[in-house]
């Protein structure tokens, strides 16, 4: 059934996108192989306007198209009075986001893959207990309105989410790692040496005293003060004004070593595509330069109601309409080596794994986290891993003073790129009183 | 659908082979701000097929178009060759079973038109927006949700399942200069759209608090006695203790089998922790899991000690304990993974006058924002709070985040309340795989000497 076709006559403008996907995974149990899933996803969502209404409706299951239909109609019918204009037919960005090596990798191949992990990190930590999921795919996004817009947006998924565990009588240590890619990417393995390297790190342990110290942030543990700054940027936010950034683009709001840039043209990155989910072509986006804040992401709906263009930040799962959503969040690299951060810090910490990220009041800017995996810098040398260690404060109160951002960055979470960040003094609150 | 699902599960090659099928028919209203943000229905239908070859591992099939039964067994079977175990996957015994369970509601949100449910939640919204100018942004959703599951095992069960849920949340962001605060409330449950109604007095508490939010300071980071509410004493136990009485974190793990030995001391002598899967009308119930096992009470701490953990049926195995019925799935996208179900610390004898008469310098935590463990560390977070001074209940502070320790925690607490309740929150565990309805209960407990992060 042409369901474009059906809608047409009947409303004002209508959208049809259908999501198409296969992936194959294989997980590691306490450094075995134990399972191998495959997964097929298919599904159809419809917007329409009708009298100037924005209705929703989706389904997988392909056998109840007209109750699709008249679910959209429906929702249309109470729908909010908006004026969106679904987006023509372009020429998308330049970006590759699809790699026959990855679609057609064996099975066997993941398998191998999974298993040289294993033995990387026991080598490094014997008694470790490895938990790995290792999945690639093909997603394809068809996407047409009534505007002419028809897309295909093509993507090969590959990940890998690592997790140990190690046990030392009352001793628990764990770690979680995630990356992934569209484009086959050689060193797959390191996302294990770096896991490894905190393993190394954490085989000594050091104890720390309640007290204003400098933290240096690595870039998994920095995703505590990205969090809310990716609150703050959402287009949605900025237009209730429950965002601490609303008016104030054109200002300087934090340290000029910090620029952040929001960039789906990247190859091979996680996020990266030609067309947003509702068919604006995607671009790179300036967010905060040199600490001045240079603009928000919208979607099609948000920018309505603001007044302003989409972004190309619209994105959606099957079953939700579209919001505004980061793609690849990139913190731009900084002059200073990392090993010239550690050799600055005569006491301090490294955060390597927050606990509670996105917890508390995080609109506000507002974080405060303890730590599953933190390490003691003495004398300019990492000397050990510290346990039960909490910090806290507000990032639009922190981020105006950084005291250096390192040229080393690491794509964590699969799409943010994040150098370390070392914040002068803070407070922190240890075990030890 | 019985004799399809059935036949096919017959063709199977494997050991053990199960099917999964799920109908789900969902409606969704949310106002943002004065603006309705959605009046939609969804329709989601799906299955898994998993099957089990002893000498090699598990193999699963999730997809959305059903038509194919057979090949989709075919294919979990050689999804299940790709492993290799040199020591052979057991399952525990569960008796077989066949069940019909048909669902009837008070007041069958199916029943109900979308202007009534838009009409439920804008009044809701309304009363937030009304309750003062600084009230800036809302956000109020109305989503209920009716699932057929249909669950077939080569063993012969065959259990079909309705599964009835109804939500509703309400957030309140104030703003002053540049000081944004946020409440939020909700309300969930196996039932009908009566559960959802006359929650006025709800909707007035989260636009207050999230106004009265404005003028407290955050908390100032140290070590405090600190006495918690029931809903964040549930949350606390869900994080503290709960994820590591799941026994998928022991049963290949020797040194955490040490750490967790059964028999072991956590807690004081009048702290008792279970999980129990079975009470009526709550949000973790249900007659079976997603294995087909009957679910029932398990204590995980009897008299401060460990007496148990949860189980599915592989983990039961290996253990050479007893099921539990706690392996469940998120949906039809997933495998079923150990899981809580309704966990809860059992009430004490303590009023909760008695429990901050002797604070100096203290907090007063309430309600949670969320908690995440890295099993012997944890943090949990209140969503609003009051310092204790002198005995009493003194000024509002916010940002209150608990970090805690489990070997140490738990031992900390000194006070049990008698005012257990079970809270009917909109709660979600993420474990693995996402958002899967959870129940917490406690009374008040007060834990000494918590590490509180704060300026």
């Amino acid at each position: 059934m042409d369901i474009l076709q059906a809608l047409r006559s009947r409303v004002d403008q209508a959208e049809v996108v259908r999501l198409r996907g296969e992936s194959t995974r294989v997980g590691f149990e306490a450094n075995r192989l134990k399972s191998s899933q495959i997964e097929e996803t298919s599904g159809t969502a419809l917007r329409v306007v009708k009298a100037g209404r924005l209705g929703f409706a989706a389904s997988s299951d392909e056998s109840t198209l007209d109750k699709l239909i008249e679910n959209v109609l429906e929702s249309a019918a109470y729908g909010d009075e908006l004026p969106v204009a679904f987006p023509g037919m372009q020429p998308g960005a330049d970006v590759s986001t699809y790699d026959p090596a990855i679609v057609e990798l064996p099975v066997s191949r993941l398998v191998e893959l999974g298993q040289e992990m294993v033995e990387l990190l026991l080598e490094v930590e014997p008694e470790a207990r490895v938990e790995i999921e290792l999945e690639r795919g093909v997603e394809r996004l068809f996407l047409q309105n009534q505007a002419g817009a028809d897309i295909q947006i093509r993507r090969s998924p590959l990940s890998v989410s690592l997790g140990v565990i190690r046990v030392q009588g009352d001793d628990v240590l764990a770690v979680f790692d995630r990356v992934g890619t569209t484009l086959w990417d050689q060193d797959l393995l390191d996302v294990a040496r770096r896991v490894g390297k905190r393993l190394a790190l954490a085989k000594s342990s050091a104890t720390i005293r309640s007290g204003s110290m400098p933290i240096l942030f690595a870039p998994a543990g920095a995703l505590v003060l990205a969090l809310p700054l990716v609150l703050g940027l959402n287009g949605k936010n900025v237009h209730m004004r429950t965002s601490p950034l609303a008016g104030k683009i054109g200002s300087r709001l934090f340290d000029a070593k910090l620029t952040i840039v929001d960039d789906p043209t990247l190859d091979g990155r996680f996020s990266s595509a030609p067309y947003d989910d509702e068919g604006v072509v995607r671009r790179r986006n300036a967010l905060v330069e040199r600490g001045v804040l240079r603009g928000f992401y919208y979607d099609l709906k948000t920018a309505a109601q603001a007044g302003t263009e989409s972004t190309g930040n619209g994105a959606r799962g099957l079953f939700e309409p579209p919001s505004p959503s980061p793609s690849n969040l990139v913190f731009e690299a900084g002059e200073t080596p990392l090993a010239d951060m550690i050799a600055s810090i005569q006491e301090g910490l490294l955060v390597q794994h927050p606990l509670g990220l996105g917890q508390g009041n995080v609109l506000s800017g507002a974080f405060s986290n303890s730590w599953s995996l933190a390490y003691k810098i003495e004398k300019g040398e990492i000397v050990g891993r510290v346990k039960d260690v909490s910090i806290a404060g507000n990032v639009y109160d922190r981020l105006r003073s950084v005291a250096a951002v390192s040229r080393e960055t690491e794509w964590v979470y699969t799409n943010f790129r994040l150098p370390y960040l070392l914040l002068p003094e803070m407070n922190v609150v240890a075990k030890q009183g | 659908m019985q004799e399809r699902i059935q036949s096919a599960v017959k063709g199977s090659r494997a050991d053990y082979t199960e099917i999964r099928l799920e109908e789900r028919e969902a409606t969704t209203v949310a106002f943002r701000g004065r603006d309705l943000e959605a009046a939609s229905a969804v329709i989601d239908t799906g299955g898994m097929v998993r099957c089990l070859v002893r000498g090699g591992g598990w193999g699963v099939v999730t997809f959305n178009d059903m038509a194919d039964l057979p090949s989709r067994v075919e294919q979990a079977y050689e999804c299940a060759r790709v492993a290799h175990s040199e020591e052979p996957i057991e399952l525990a015994p569960i008796p077989i079973a066949t069940d019909r369970m048909a669902v009837t509601l008070e007041h069958d949100f199916r029943g109900v038109s979308m202007a009534d449910k838009k009409a439920l939640a804008e009044a809701y919204n309304a009363l937030l927006l009304g309750y003062s100018d600084k009230i800036i942004d809302t956000s109020t959703s109305y989503t209920d949700s009716f699932r057929r599951v249909t669950f077939a095992s080569s063993e012969g069960t065959f259990i079909e399942e309705e599964r009835p849920q109804v939500e509703l949340r309400i957030v309140a962001i104030a703003r002053d200069g540049d000081n944004v605060q946020r409440a939020s409330e909700s309300r969930a449950g196996q039932r009908g759209f009566d559960f959802v109604q006359n929650h006025d007095a709800l909707a007035l508490r989260v636009a207050e608090r999230a106004v009265d939010l404005l003028s407290a300071e955050t908390v100032s980071g140290s070590r405090y006695p600190v006495v918690i509410n029931p809903v964040l004493a549930g949350v606390f136990i869900h994080e503290a203790f709960g994820h590591l009485s799941e026994s998928d974190f022991v049963y290949e793990n020797p040194k955490a089998q040490e750490m967790m030995v059964l028999g072991r001391r956590f807690g004081p002598d009048n702290l008792t922790v279970f999980d129990d899967g079975s009470i009526p009308g709550l949000r973790g119930t249900h007659k079976y899991d997603d294995e087909g096992t009957l679910t029932g009470r398990t204590n995980l701490i009897q008299d401060g000690m460990l007496v148990g953990r949860l189980h599915s049926r592989e983990t039961a195995f290996k253990m050479g304990e007893t099921t539990t019925g706690n392996a469940r799935a998120t949906g039809y996208r997933y495998a079923p993974i150990v899981r809580m179900t309704n966990t809860a610390i059992e009430a004490g004898d303590v009023s909760f006058e008695d429990m901050i008469a002797g604070i100096d310098l203290g907090v007063y935590a309430c309600d949670a924002y969320g908690g995440q463990t890295a099993l012997e560390n944890f943090s949990f977070s209140s969503a609003y709070a009051y310092m204790i001074r002198d005995g009493q209940i003194a000024e509002m502070v916010k940002d209150v985040i608990l970090a805690g320790n489990l070997f140490e925690t738990l031992m900390s607490i000194d006070a049990i309340g008698r005012d257990f309740e079970w809270a009917h929150l909109a709660g979600r565990c993420g474990k693995g795989q996402g958002g899967l309805s959870v129940t917490f209960g406690a009374p008040h407990i007060r834990i000494q000497d918590v590490v509180v992060g704060g300026k």
